[in-house]
């Protein structure tokens, strides 16, 4: 690989002693080929970790770029997803709240044997729609592992010592820590794109009618104040 | 989502990082670099060609799998997912076994470098865990959002897959070959399409009739009083009543129906099925509902939220302990070209399903699931398979 990262903070290299401290600027080369399909794109993608000219800043600065962006693709994909299959789903979680609540009043009349048929159905029900969200969920995490695996071949000699210990964390732990800040990020901001806040609209619905659901909860008499 | 069951999921979640950080111990660097150069250099089998091209994981002579192919399988796997549900899993671990020859290529080191056949074990389970848990986490987290827990057996069932979540990787990372792998994969495939067949016999038919009917019954009957009044429905809901509490033994009953767990019961399921899911690589909720439903009984609503919140403790403690503790490697290229295809086999499962009865696609998997659990099984415990393909 012809291309460096150049770090210039406490550091350690897996293939040397731990260092601390300011550090001469270092070329660090990942132990794992590129493969073909990142090369196209890499020149592309190595720019976004020379943003401010400070090293350690541009690592982090460029993986949170790489994270917003994956959550960003994934959050598209798994909103055209939903759509694609919505009546599925609406027929299913009404199935689900449906059988629920037939089971909670079977089980306010005593009635036990209609409890625990309705309950069966309603975990079937559940059962489809759990699977359902599985493989939905597929959409919203794409990305990730293409930016796992470019970073792989990146900077997978890359370690950053924890202070005060011996441990160290590669690129994988900066990676998700990053995505996890971007996911809250754009949690409170995507309701400002008019496409994300139709699908939250969306969404509302389908939490509402999950709140139409009995519980147990339900059946407690009131709470004397 | 209340407050305090906000911080009270943050205190879980931060447990399971926690149990796994405090055990840690410096990252094994340059695992995979330093099995590869302890194998054999050479042509032949059970040796690394230096010159070959890089394959899986980006070992030289390694099966490569061509990205339409990942996504091929993606979409198999996905279909299946969410046509017929469980069985998706297993499909994504036959797809590393078999189709893509992992488990061929890592058992022609079981000689020369038995080092690097254990390491590519733990790979495919950390695949196979990276594919289905991650999913599974999302969609366990949209669940815990509409379920409502039951906090206290939420925690017993956690605290149990923390136990099996972080022992399973750390006593077996690096001890289990391809061939023990392959048996046992094989016999929890049995175990699915046993589950499968039960499904789809005259018997597993007729009670989900019958409890079709009984519902239908019900409501044409009882749903319109039920509701009509809330005097009325107050005057029912006085019969609840918790009629024992104890460390041992929780009951409450209503109005004849009556519901008890032992606490120890969630721990023990807990740690029973995360250290299963942690040892094949799956996510566990398809063992989390019908333990949870079966055995223990509960109603639904509780199942939803408490399996959500026990698969997502037991694959964070899991992945963690894996990549973290024994630095297991995993090729990211062949997850991302998979979950593409699932995603796109998700869309078609709902298509498809108008179409074929669910029933005659279950029969078809008990079919497969047979096939694949033989092959595996005499392949991993005998040697060689019965069957061919596998």
């Amino acid at each position: 690989m012809t291309e460096t990262l150049f770090l210039t903070t406490r550091w350690y290299n897996k293939k040397g002693p731990v260092q601390s401290g300011p550090l001469p600027v270092i070329p660090i080369k990942s132990s794992v080929e590129m493969h073909q399909i990142f090369l196209t794109f890499d020149s592309l993608m190595i720019q976004l970790y020379r943003l401010t000219g400070y090293t350690l800043v541009d690592f982090f600065l460029g993986t949170f770029v790489l994270a917003l962006a994956a959550k960003i693709i994934g959050e598209l994909t798994s909103s055209m997803a939903f759509l694609a299959v919505r009546q599925y789903i609406e027929k299913s979680t009404d199935e689900m709240v449906r059988f629920q609540n037939l089971s909670v009043d079977a089980l306010t009349v005593g009635d036990g044997a209609t409890y625990t048929a309705c309950n069966k159905l309603a975990n079937d029900a559940f059962g489809k729609t759990f699977f359902m969200q599985v493989s939905l969920s597929a959409a919203l995490l794409w990305p990730v592992p293409f930016v796992l695996a470019w970073m792989q071949s990146r900077f997978s000699d890359v370690e950053f010592e924890l202070l005060f210990t011996d441990y160290s964390v590669g690129y994988l732990c900066i990676f998700i820590t990053l995505y996890a800040a971007a996911y809250l990020i754009f949690k409170r901001i995507k309701y400002r794109v008019p496409y994300f806040r139709e699908m939250a609209e969306i969404m509302a619905g389908y939490r509402k009618r999950a709140r139409e659901m009995k519980s147990l909860a339900d059946l407690l008499p009131p709470r004397r104040v | 989502m209340t407050k305090k069951s906000w911080i009270m999921i943050s205190l879980v979640v931060a447990a399971a990082i926690a149990a796994t950080l405090v055990t840690a111990f410096p990252a094994d660097a340059g695992k995979l670099e330093d099995a590869i150069a302890k194998t054999p250099q050479g042509v032949e089998k059970g040796m690394i060609d230096q010159s070959a091209p890089p394959g899986f994981m980006g070992i030289p002579g390694a099966p490569r799998t061509f990205w339409l192919y990942g996504i091929l399988w993606g979409i198999w796997v996905g279909w299946i997912f969410s046509s017929v549900g469980a069985f998706g899993g297993v499909m994504a671990g036959v797809g590393h076994i078999t189709v893509f020859g992992l488990a061929d290529y890592g058992n022609t080191f079981k000689q020369t470098n038995p080092t690097l056949n254990k390491l590519l074990t733990d790979s495919i389970r950390v695949c196979n865990q990276y594919l289905v848990g991650l999913s599974a986490v999302i969609s366990s987290l949209t669940y815990y959002r509409m379920g409502r827990l039951v906090l206290p057996l939420g925690l017993c069932l956690a605290g149990g897959g923390i136990l099996g979540a972080y022992l399973v990787p750390v006593l077996t990372a690096g001890k289990i070959n391809l061939s023990m792998y392959v048996g046992y994969f094989g016999l929890v495939v049995f175990a699915v399409a046993g589950v499968l067949f039960y499904e789809t016999t005259p018997r597993g038919q007729a009670s989900k009739k019958a409890a079709k009917a009984a519902a239908k019954a019900f409501e044409d009957a009882n749903i319109r009083k039920t509701t009509a009044g809330s005097e009325q429905a107050a005057e029912w809901a006085r019969g609840v009543h918790v009629t024992q509490w104890g460390l041992t033994k929780i009951v409450f009953t209503f109005y004849g129906a009556e519901f008890s767990f032992n606490p120890i019961w969630p721990i023990i399921g807990g740690f029973v099925i995360s250290a299963i899911s942690a040892f094949i690589g799956v996510g566990g909720g398809f063992l989390y509902v019908p333990f949870l439903t079966s055995i223990a009984g509960l109603p639904m609503f509780i199942v939803a939220g408490t399996s959500a919140l026990a698969v997502l403790v037991s694959m964070i403690t899991s992945i963690f302990s894996y990549m973290f503790l024994k630095s297991v490697p995993v090729d990211f290229l062949l997850i991302g070209t998979e979950l593409i295809g699932i995603f796109i086999g998700s869309i078609l499962g709902p298509v498809t399903s108008k179409n074929i009865p669910e029933v005659w696609l279950k029969r078809l998997f008990v079919v497969l699931a047979l096939y694949v659990g033989i092959g595996y099984l005499t392949k991993g415990f005998l040697g060689k398979s019965l069957l061919p393909g596998m």
